[in-house]
């Protein structure tokens, strides 16, 4: 990379060879004006906004796709420019419908700042008035083509970011088009992800989200809180606007990052509609059939009389939600686990998380870190679905899925016992019934290890040969493991074994990706995950449940729930059917009135902040805690949780991960 | 009603202008001035014939407002076709009551133009003031202008279409 002069506007700029010269007139805070241009997406000089006069050139050069050379001579604030620019606005004007009074984006859209920023203050042109369709058949987001510039921002980030691909460009001229999949209404589309990224890079009123449409343009917000999305392990990191004390917009603000600012479905649609939902306030005591409002002393009286006595039985039980902050998992492991010393302690889908914990505590033992960065499935040659469905599970990383597939040329295989996430997608697909999986993938690794045949009785092995052959040519494969497929601890050690025979080695760990759900999965199981599961089978008087309420419970902790003689319930909203199983009900602040950290399987602790702030009455979970324990008689034990970015460190490089044998586990 | 915007500060404009007339004076002959000022697009064959009489009749000419500039929100109709236009009006909306479906027309009636039209398209303007209603701070700035004797251009942090 070598240091390369220009002059730009008569001032020494210094860039990189590889620059355009739009990225060293920024990193020079020289502006030159863009519209089709968006950082993070490739370049393509349609708009030509952004041309620039270059000394020794006879036409002008659009300073996005343009290279910048040693010793340019820029200019970008001339008249002639200065022009040239107004006159393609005033065309972009007069082309479709650009009529700010009737448009939702007026003052959040990047056309009409332009405009005005060059005194446009008539257009010469006249207008074509060509009606072209609004396509308003998706639930979420309206596509109004008269609004359309044809900038190809959303098809480039539908295709670059999220590999979906959904998006393109019909026809030519003043008839082109943008159109979905091969002409059918978004609604319908078969590609789309829902993800609604097209709508947060489109910059005029084309493709807006009807959910944040009037609720306040960006500038007029109170505040923008910068924080990250609770609802997977992905953790992405997102822009919160605030108006009037409730959440306006929000936006992905990772835009140079690996998700590019994508959010999935849920970021995009759950998180809004989360401040939209009915709240739990105050606590309440069940009175027969329905609650009754309490005060805190009254509620927690009773919860500590009957966890008291349970606990005295030894019958009392903890379930806690995965989507807590780090700061809250060890409240939890401090009082459940090293203060009242109880053994029922778990978190929701227990299950897996557990089958996650044992499958890769071998490894952790050794000082490998048994997993790696999920962007790194971009950087893979193979990547290998294991009974995962990532679209449902982790979303975004479905999209690194799709983009290293399509763009980037990698191979993609599933083994799955259900169906195949990655339609048309895939290179190899196989079916694998659930309890022949550990055969399956025991098999794949004495073939890939030591050669021998694959022979499974009753299964059709070319697949699987198939893929045998690709993991033993592939130079980075990724194992992308679901949370079926960690059910069963020796299922998820042995394909880590496999990751390691086939020489899946990152910087940062081994080549495998699991998909937990929930955002702090890995914190929970670095405190709270019990080493046995108990749910369902324990007798249990006094159960404590702290859900946020965002996703649903899982019906096995449902199902513990109501088996036990008392529920006390704390969380956010009054969700169903969650609060029908409480006996009593402690309100909790929701994820966007807390703050505290996430272990993302980003590998990345990212800090959750508070966007609006909780009304009076909630209390925080350090201050129940507190009385809680005051009331039940107990001095608290503080523990000493290491965060787990700590505990699953690399101490020894992976590529010295030796296999386990499965006996071992 | 945007001149309003301007709050206390008409009082001083009009101690400098002479409104000669205004749609409260009920116009029926556009007299010899020094500025006049249209607001609206043009969407009928008389609104063309009036902004032609007030191009010949007034020294400075200002487009006032998004519509009289852009078109604005008349050009909705311009997305269908002048009968299509017609029929919707008059026959098809919720609120009209018109068993027998007459469509007013005729000589008596100055006829609707094919398209909403910005006025520039009919006349020559000299000062455009955008805006759906245009910034206070643009109105008095424009009249303080003319009122030195410069044709102004509305600044660009003055400027607006919303």
């Amino acid at each position: 990379m070598n240091e390369i002069n220009l002059v730009i506007d008569g001032k020494e700029c210094k860039g990189t060879s590889g620059d355009t010269i739009l990225q060293v007139a920024q990193k020079n805070d020289i502006y030159i004006p863009t519209l089709c241009y968006l950082k993070g997406l490739t370049p393509i000089g349609s708009c030509r906004m952004c041309v620039v006069e270059v000394e020794g050139s006879n036409k002008l050069l659009t300073a996005c796709t343009s290279p910048a050379q040693d010793g340019m001579v820029v200019k970008t604030k001339t008249e002639k420019l200065f022009n040239y620019r107004k006159q393609i606005l005033e065309l972009l004007f007069a082309g479709r419908n650009h009529f700010c009074m009737f448009c939702s984006q007026s003052g959040d859209c990047e056309l009409q700042t332009l405009a005005i920023e060059h005194g446009m203050d008539s257009v010469r042109y006249p207008y074509l008035y060509h009606d072209f369709e609004n396509d308003a058949t998706s639930e979420h987001l309206q596509m109004d083509h008269n609004r359309c510039i044809l900038c190809g921002r959303c098809i480039r980030v539908c295709a670059e970011k999220v590999g979906a691909h959904t998006l393109d460009l019909e026809k030519r001229g003043w008839s082109a088009n943008i159109i979905t999949d091969l002409g059918q209404k978004l609604g319908d589309s078969e590609t789309c992800v829902e993800c609604g990224a097209c709508a947060q890079v489109c910059p005029t009123g084309t493709i807006t989200i009807r959910d944040f449409v009037y609720r306040g343009r960006r500038n007029d917000c109170d505040e923008i809180v910068e924080s990250i999305c609770p609802l997977c392990s992905l953790g992405c990191q997102i822009r919160g606007y605030v108006r009037t004390g409730s959440l306006a917009r929000v936006e992905g603000s990772n835009l140079e990052g690996h998700d590019g600012g994508q959010l999935c479905h849920k970021g995009r649609w759950w998180l809004p509609e989360s401040t939209e939902r009915e709240r739990l306030s105050v606590p309440m005591i069940r009175e027969g059939s329905s609650f009754r409002e309490a005060s805190w002393e009254e509620a927690l009286d009773l919860a500590a009389s009957k966890m008291k006595a349970a606990l005295d039985k030894k019958k009392a039980g903890a379930i806690v939600s995965g989507l807590s902050t780090d700061e809250e998992l060890t409240v939890f492991h401090s009082i459940f686990r090293n203060t009242l010393d109880m053994e029922y302690v778990d978190c929701f889908i227990g299950d897996i998380l557990r089958g996650f914990k044992k499958g890769f505590q071998p490894f952790i033992e050794q000082g490998v870190r048994p997993f790696t960065a999920a962007h790194n499935i971009k950087e893979s040659d193979l990547v290998v679905i294991l009974d995962a469905d990532p679209q449902d599970e982790v979303p975004v990383t479905a999209s690194y899925v799709r983009v290293n597939t399509i763009i980037n040329g990698g191979k993609l295989a599933n083994l799955s016992t259900d169906n195949n996430p990655f339609k048309n997608l895939t290179d190899v697909d196989i079916r694998v019934s659930p309890d022949n999986m550990f055969n399956v993938v025991t098999a794949l690794l004495e073939a890939v290890s030591e050669g021998k045949p694959l022979n499974l009785p009753g299964m059709d092995t070319s697949s699987l040969e198939k893929l045998a052959a690709m993991l033993k040519e592939a130079e980075k494969p990724v194992f992308v493991m679901g949370g079926n497929f960690a059910r069963e601890a020796r299922v998820v050690t042995q394909a880590v074994n496999l990751a390691i025979a086939s020489g899946s080695v990152f910087e940062d760990g081994l080549g495998v990706i699991p998909m937990v759900r929930h955002a702090n999965s890995l914190a929970a199981i670095n405190t709270v995950v019990g080493d046995e599961p108990w749910i369902g089978t324990a007798d249990i008087d006094c159960l404590y449940v702290s859900s946020t309420g965002l996703i649903p419970e899982d019906p096995q902790s449902l199902e513990a729930m109501s088996m036990s003689r008392f529920c006390i319930i704390h969380t956010s909203y009054m969700v169903h059917p969650l609060v029908n199983m409480a006996d009593v009900l402690l309100p909790a602040p929701a994820w966007y009135e807390r703050s505290g950290h996430f272990c993302t399987i980003e590998g990345e602790r990212r800090k959750l902040n508070v966007i609006i702030r909780p009304q009076h009455t909630l209390k925080g979970l350090g201050e129940i805690f507190d009385k809680l324990t005051e009331k039940m008689g107990v001095r608290i034990n503080s523990s000493d949780v290491q965060p787990c970015e700590n505990i699953f460190s690399s101490t020894v490089p992976a590529g010295q991960a030796r296999q386990v044998a499965v006996e071992e586990v | 009603m945007s001149f309003l915007d301007i709050d206390e500060k008409i009082v001083d404009l009009l101690e400098q202008v002479d409104l000669t007339s205004t749609p409260i004076t009920d116009i029926k002959e556009i007299p010899e001035v020094e500025v006049g000022v249209i607001e609206g697009a043009l969407g009928n064959e008389e609104e063309v014939h009036i902004a032609r009489k007030m191009r010949e009749k007034c020294k400075i000419l200002i487009a006032w407002g998004d519509c009289a500039v852009f078109g604005g929100i008349n050009c909705l109709r311009n997305f269908m076709d002048r009968d299509k236009v017609l029929e919707e009006a008059y026959t098809n909306t919720v609120s009209t009551v018109n068993p027998e479906g007459v469509i007013p027309g005729g000589d008596e009636l100055p006829a609707l133009l094919p398209h909403a039209i910005p006025v520039d398209y009919e006349v020559k303007v000299d000062v455009y003031v955008p805006g759906c209603p245009p910034d206070p701070e643009a109105i008095l700035y424009v009249f303080q202008e003319i009122l030195q004797g410069r044709i102004p251009k509305v600044p660009v942090d003055m400027m607006r279409y919303d």
